[in-house]
């Protein structure tokens, strides 16, 4: 849990949750209702509140890859050339690349520029010129 | 909201004098009136007022880009977009899984957004998302041409991760659409509406090793399933994508190299630039001389390359039944100075000044393909449809005047 209040609270950004993979997105929002004196991080003021699922993203596409692997060497198992067979081994190819363009955009992202795009005037990211 | 007009309606004011009246005047663009088409052919007469056009620019060009899966399209894209200026980025506030990219000048749209058939319904069906029956291409031509005339339309959205088909987002014809996908060319419609177009043809010993490299770091995928992955698409891959390369104009073909015997690696790769003859606006690129037959290795006393070194080769050839001409570059660059000297022996590269294609590509060092033939190509590809998009402006800003005289 204290991980989790740690993660939730001074970075904003999604992808802070690299700490803690296994973490739900529920427990992180009723833990800042609690405690409603705690900063509320920017994507829900902003109402990007569709960021939150991203933050298991990585881990969620992982799973849905291994398990489309297993299930495409079930189907092929009866006849390799079936329609079955090539639907699923596409399945797997497409959720490979998804997750391969996961990958690439957490490691692009620097959680910091990402909530300065969006919050140029708070503390953390104000920018001075002499 | 926008309108497609009949007439042609131009936004520039060149400066060359040789467009008449329209020399002093730098027309402001968007009025919306539905009899716009006829009142702004008279006030051309009188002379004094320049075009009405609608808000979203009428002279959307059109590119496609056609390949398979994991085979560099998105880094494709990015130089792309970078050539034009501007990142190209997810739109703001919508569905974060959308494909779509949009940067000030290029809206980059991925087909798999007109798949008819989401992922279960393909598995109950039996067929890849390659099948052309997955998808509807009523739906894209449609949307297609209205982009191009100026319309914005919703767009459905294919999510990646759920494999559903979600809510439409709504998308404003750009200037430049880039349309990428595996279909781009399938369809005879929607290959009239290219202005231009590009198939990325990768080898398969040279797709397996990309796809290895992509792959290996997933949980659950192993070797085996990589290749039963890429054996199970093929029938389907051949039959209905590839064929399309026969109707690009430009086909980036990668192989691997020529320099190592029995490389399996895929670490130096032969890329192949094939660009076809008498495309409009399109010149292709050439080595000292037009039409004929070189090879080159620059690698010698001016320049020290490490192993395996560079060769290029040049020529004409006939693929599928059309004159193109080839320009080969196997090998990879170590250094700035062999890409610079490389620059400066090609010609027609359609650069506004000398080392924009080095630069480009110092720009991106960090994308895949930027120390080889990939990566120079596609820079090159990219600054070749810019050339591509500015003729096309100039061309149609002389034509109400053609037009009137």
């Amino acid at each position: 849990m204290a991980t989790i209040a740690g993660v939730n609270l001074s970075t904003p950004s999604v992808f802070a949750k690299i700490t803690d993979p296994k973490s739900k997105v529920q427990p992180s929002r009723s833990l800042w209702l609690n405690n409603p004196s705690r900063k509320r991080p920017a994507q829900f003021r902003t109402g990007r509140m569709h960021m939150q699922p991203l933050r298991a993203a990585p881990d969620r596409i992982s799973e849905k890859v291994e398990q489309s692997i297993k299930s495409a060497e079930e189907a092929c198992e009866g006849d390799p050339a079936s329609g079955e067979c090539a639907a699923a081994w596409d399945e797997v190819e497409e959720l490979s690349a998804a997750a391969s363009h996961a990958r690439e955009r957490k490691k692009d992202s620097d959680p910091l520029e990402a909530y300065c795009k969006d919050n140029p005037e708070t503390d953390e990211c104000r920018t001075y010129e002499d | 909201m926008a309108i497609s007009l009949n007439s042609p309606c131009s936004l520039y004011s060149p400066t060359k004098s040789h467009l008449g009246f329209f020399n002093n005047q730098r027309q402001l663009a968007v009025f919306y009136n539905k009899r716009s088409s006829s009142s702004s052919i008279s006030s051309k007469q009188r002379g004094c007022l320049v075009i009405t056009c609608s808000a979203g620019d009428s002279q959307t060009i059109v590119i496609g880009l056609a390949a398979d899966s994991g085979c560099g399209k998105s880094t494709f894209m990015r130089r792309l977009t970078s050539v034009f200026g501007g990142a190209a980025e997810p739109p703001k506030g919508g569905n974060p899984d959308s494909n779509t990219l949009i940067s000030d000048t290029t809206t980059v749209i991925c087909l798999d957004d007109y798949h008819s058939l989401d992922r279960t319904g393909r598995k109950e069906k039996g067929v890849t998302a390659l099948d052309p029956r997955a998808n509807n291409f009523d739906l894209m031509y449609e949307q297609v041409k209205a982009m191009k005339d100026g319309v914005s339309v919703e767009k459905p959205i294919y999510n990646h991760v759920t494999g559903l088909l979600d809510p439409p987002e709504l998308i404003k014809p750009p200037k430049i659409l880039v349309i990428e996908g595996l279909h781009p060319m399938y369809d005879a419609r929607v290959r009239e509406l290219l202005d231009f177009s590009i198939y990325l043809d990768i080898s398969n010993e040279v797709k397996f090793a990309w796809k290895i490299q992509r792959d290996m770091t997933e949980r659950g995928h192993s070797l085996e399933s990589i290749k039963a992955s890429i054996e199970a698409r093929k029938p389907d891959f051949d039959a209905y994508i590839d064929p399309q390369k026969q109707y690009a104009d430009a086909v980036i073909e990668v192989l691997p190299t020529q320099l190592i015997p029995d490389d399996n690696e895929g670490k130096v790769l032969r890329v192949r630039l094939i660009m076809k003859e008498g495309v409009k606006h399109f010149s292709p690129v050439y080595l000292f001389d037009e039409g004929s037959t070189i090879e080159w290795i620059p690698c010698g006393r001016k320049l020290t390359c490490s192993y395996p070194g560079i060769k290029f080769s040049y020529g004409p050839d006939a693929y599928f039944g059309h004159e193109v001409s080839i320009l080969e570059m196997d090998g990879k660059f170590d250094r700035l100075d062999e890409l610079i000297y490389v620059e400066s022996h090609l010609s027609n590269l359609s650069t506004k000044f000398y080392g924009e294609v080095t630069q480009q590509m110092l720009k991106h060092a960090d994308f895949p393909g930027s120390n080889n033939g990939t990566g120079l190509f596609q820079t090159i590809v990219g600054l070749k449809i810019r050339d591509l998009y500015e003729q096309i402006i100039t061309s149609k800003a002389a034509a109400p005047v053609e037009a009137k005289a």
